[in-house]
């Protein structure tokens, strides 16, 4: 299935009307699709995914959305992403498909041990936020490492996560002089 | 769109041999087409097929639901109604009747399509029009948006452009048998086109081809379009409405929230820097166009702050029409899964407060046409005795002295000598006179 990075597919499983998006989590070059899954266990369709079998059917739809990404798209060739839980899936595709990307990703989680592959990123080009212990590179939320910092006017801002976090990270990096036009925003449900 | 939809259920009856009943006990056959936009749409359904489904204890009555279902309702509906179906299948409606034994329990139905494949057919169908003079021709259906405050991605399935051959044609068709105005219809109609890159034309050659026709047959008509997106507005399609007389000097454009925080939770993909910018080219290049928006008030987690910043973007772009709504959670949008957090007596008074604000510009701008002689279309009589009612090209309401009914759907001159806050009043200069 051709897709840009950043969008997303709907899955469900044949014959059930329960169906979930999810933001495609491999590279635009790989020859698989692969999305990232929390199961959320009283949930209609996580256990049932987590449940399925290789060969069993899945109907998925799609690509969507508007959260694409093309290092040649942006004015400046700097990106901050910001990602809480599994937000973390379409910069992965990013990376995965752009190798040589300038990017510094700020990946918030409870514990260390939820952060997902983060072999796939450069150690320098990654900051874990914990809140849950301190096996991170900073423990707190990922709002509060922002506020830390000092950005440059001209960053491409990337936030995908929870819309609490969206909406704290927006207001942090607008009175940091971003644009809003260069802040870019998928809110996870 | 469900006026339109229900143009074509009526021609596929009519042919199948049905007549029209307006005495809902008197009909054999009894059709709903469904709005799954706000939940008290859908009550009303399950709260009418109820009674329907008693009246079977003592006559024969077969029931049938289409148009836009939510996944969950659709289940329910099997179960309700005889025959449940997508729109795109409309064309198999009297096969479907045919097989529907009244004394059986035949169910007959065909799933959801979220690809919308096969809608020609349903485009193919020839609407029986139910007015003389205004007609609405679907462009494209679906939408691929996903704002988390709307299921119709859910229930009319993925983005499809109609043949512009076909639209070009229906319109053709349309003018020559003298209507006046027509309104190209889709769930974001200026998306038209982006699901079949390099194999259709785009929505602005799409209006600047309907523009070109209009010049080509000489006769006065209006063409709207509804609803666009700000995302996909561009300033080519508003110089195309500038460019073309045919191309009405109205714009519907949907802001939803003047806050970019609230229109990242309703995951609009525009911000309001975007929507100022559209809104100026409006201005500069169209500076007589009407506009027209709408607005939820009190979405989820909606503050004072942000309710304030869509009242001052309310205040700033001075919209002619603000079609405002309540917020109220759909089951099937995203956002029903939030918090419906601002009590409901804070979203009336919100609503309120954004229709003080639409009336105090509207008086404003309607008091300074008074003296001005505009071009009306005539659309029958007025609930004030003694009067009619017509539209200008902005859509805006005049009504004037006259019990000559014949006028209905004809232009005609009227001269404004009063106003108020939503609509005008004048007198009848001249009637027609173009072609």
């Amino acid at each position: 299935m051709p897709f840009h990075t950043g969008q997303f597919v709907i899955l469900r499983r044949p014959g059930t009307i329960e169906q979930r998006e999810y933001t495609v989590y491999s590279g635009a070059k790989d020859n698989f699709l692969e999305v990232l899954v929390r199961e959320v266990t009283e949930g209609k369709v996580t256990p049932r995914l987590k449940k399925m079998q290789p060969g069993d059917q899945l109907e998925v739809d799609g690509p969507f959305g508007f959260f694409r990404f093309n290092p040649k798209m942006f004015p400046s060739q700097k990106f901050l992403f910001v990602a809480t839980g599994s937000g973390i899936s379409p910069f992965h595709s990013f990376v995965k498909t752009y190798p040589s990307l300038d990017y510094h990703l700020v990946h918030g989680v409870r514990f260390g041990e939820e952060a997902y592959e983060h072999h796939d990123f450069n150690k320098q080009n990654i900051t874990l936020c914990t809140t849950g212990d301190k096996t991170g590179n900073f423990m707190g939320r990922v709002t509060q490492f922002l506020a830390t910092q000092k950005l440059e006017s001209d960053t491409q801002c990337f936030l995908c996560g929870n819309s609490e976090m969206i909406q704290e990270a927006f207001d942090i990096l607008t009175e940091k002089g971003i644009e809003v036009q260069n802040i870019y925003t998928e809110v996870y449900f | 769109m469900n006026l339109s939809d229900s143009e074509r259920v009526i021609s596929v009856l009519d042919k199948a041999g049905y007549t029209w009943t307006d005495n809902e006990e008197e009909a054999g056959l009894i059709g709903i087409l469904a709005c799954s936009v706000r939940q008290k749409a859908i009550d009303k359904v399950y709260s009418r097929i109820h009674k329907w489904n008693k009246w079977k204890n003592h006559k024969n009555l077969i029931t049938f639901i289409s148009g836009c279902i939510l996944p969950n309702d659709h289940e329910k509906f099997l179960k309700l109604f005889d025959i449940t179906f997508q729109m795109k299948d409309l064309p198999q409606l009297p096969e479907m009747i045919s097989r529907y034994g009244v004394t059986t329990s035949i169910h007959l139905k065909t799933g959801i399509d979220p690809h919308n494949e096969n809608i020609e057919q349903f485009w193919d169908v020839k609407p029986s029009y139910q007015s003389g003079f205004e007609a609405f021709i679907p462009i494209q259906n679906g939408c691929d948006k996903f704002c988390t405050f709307c299921a119709v991605p859910y229930t009319r399935g993925r983005e499809v452009s109609r043949p512009s051959k076909d639209i070009l044609a229906e319109v053709a068709l349309l003018v020559s048998q003298g209507y006046k105005s027509i309104t190209l219809l889709g769930q974001n109609v200026n998306s038209y086109g982006l699901d079949k890159r390099d194999e259709e034309i785009t929505f602005t050659e799409l209006l600047r081809q309907v523009g070109e026709l209009g010049n080509r047959m000489e006769k006065e008509f209006w063409v709207y379009f509804t609803s666009p997106h700000p995302r996909d507005m561009t300033d080519e399609v508003i110089e195309v409405i500038a460019g073309y007389p045919v191309l009405a000097k109205q714009i519907h454009l949907p802001m939803q929230s003047g806050d970019d925080k609230v229109l990242i939770k309703m995951n609009r993909k525009h911000n309001m820097k975007k929507y100022r910018q559209i809104v100026h080219s409006i201005r500069r290049l169209i500076p007589e166009a009407t506009l027209f928006t709408d607005i939820i008030v009190g979405f989820t987690g909606e503050t004072e702050e942000q309710f304030e910043n869509t009242r001052k973007a309310m205040e700033e772009f001075k919209f002619n029409m603000s079609y405002t709504a309540i917020y109220s959670p759909r089951p099937g949008a995203t956002s029903h899964r939030w918090d419906d957090d601002v009590p409901l007596e804070e979203k009336k008074r919100r609503l309120h407060k954004l229709t003080e604000e639409l009336r105090k510009h509207n008086r404003v701008y309607n008091r300074q046409l008074e003296g001005k002689t505009l071009r009306v279309l005539v659309r029958g009589a007025d609930r004030k005795e003694g009067y009619l009612t017509s539209l200008t090209e902005g859509k805006l309401i005049v009504r004037f002295p006259s019990d000559d009914k014949n006028l209905t759907g004809q232009f005609a001159d009227v001269k404004i000598t009063g106003s108020s806050d939503f609509s005008m009043e004048g007198e009848l200069v001249n009637i027609e006179a173009f072609a």
